[in-house]
């Protein structure tokens, strides 16, 4: 959608106009809805939160106000609040099962491998989700949006140099932090799509 | 130095391409549920009718606080009876 456009969108839906505000719901569900379900790592809280993070936008529409960051950078913040909360509210309970993760396929490889790709899998999610809010924020941008450094500087409120320095960073992070959890394995499965 | 600094620098840079090509193979777009999003779509574009039902659920709750008080001011008035007719009992023995 052009910029001018969501801008007359915008400015219709912050006056009331629920049909307005239906675009915008449309244009970005797919959106923050990928972006909570990688933070929670499940479809179900996926599904709520995202419903809430929506409501809670058309509620305070009204309010909103261009600073220059793109809408999305608002949405997603309200995610990110109420990804916050859920965390603080499940703190007491154990940690969320990646059962209902989707499967990736891997045809006409023996299932003994495929199993073995889905731990790694799991692993590696389970690791983005213990990283700092905002690169996981970053990560999801990065692959899930496919978003360029400019873009995601945009949307988080960050030079494009300071987004390239956290990317490299993080991306290290993770490798070191894959390292420690699995050193047993580190020439084997971690380098298996390198 | 100079070839110390380029090896380290081509390793990182070997770490970051292999942890890029990792990512890539896990964090994937997701579409969510069809029923979930035009659920969610209808439930926008029909606010006045939850709203409505919302001012219904509002008037439930006016209702038993009425229903309440007004309860509350009958055994407030049976209580004072009896207790009236307790003490009137009394004074004629």
């Amino acid at each position: 959608m052009p910029e001018f456009e969501e801008q007359a969108i915008l400015l219709r839906a912050s006056q009331g106009d629920q049909e307005a505000f239906g675009v915008l719901y449309e244009n970005y569900v797919e959106r923050i809805y990928n972006y909570v379900y990688y933070r929670t790592g499940n479809t179900h809280d996926a599904e709520d939160l995202t419903a809430r993070v929506f409501f809670r936008a058309m509620h305070h529409i009204q309010t909103y106000t261009d600073r220059g960051v793109p809408f999305s950078a608002w949405l997603y913040r309200i995610a990110h609040n109420l990804i916050a909360n859920w965390h603080r509210d499940r703190s007491r309970h154990q940690e969320i099962p990646l059962s209902d993760a989707p499967t990736l396929h891997y045809k006409g490889e023996p299932p003994e491998m495929a199993l073995e790709q889905t731990q790694e899998r799991d692993a590696l999610l389970r690791l983005i989700r213990h990283l700092p809010a905002e690169r996981q924020h970053l990560l999801i941008l990065k692959f899930v949006e496919h978003m360029s450094n400019s873009e995601i500087g945009e949307t988080m409120d960050r030079s494009e140099g300071a987004v390239k320095s956290l990317y490299h960073r993080t991306l290290l992070a993770l490798r070191d932090e894959l390292e420690e959890y699995d050193p047993g394995e580190k020439a084997g499965w971690l380098d298996l799509n390198a | 130095m100079g070839s110390k600094m380029k090896r380290i620098s081509d390793a990182s840079r070997g770490k970051i391409a292999s942890m890029e090509h990792r990512l890539s193979g896990v964090l994937r777009p997701i579409k969510p549920r069809k029923e979930f999003v035009h659920g969610i779509a209808q439930r926008i574009r029909t606010k006045p009718q939850v709203a409505f039902v919302d001012r219904i659920a509002n008037w439930h709750l006016i209702a038993i606080l009425i229903a309440g008080l007004v309860s509350l001011t009958v055994f407030m008035a049976v209580l004072g009876r009896a207790l009236l007719s307790l003490v009137g009992k009394k004074r004629t023995a």
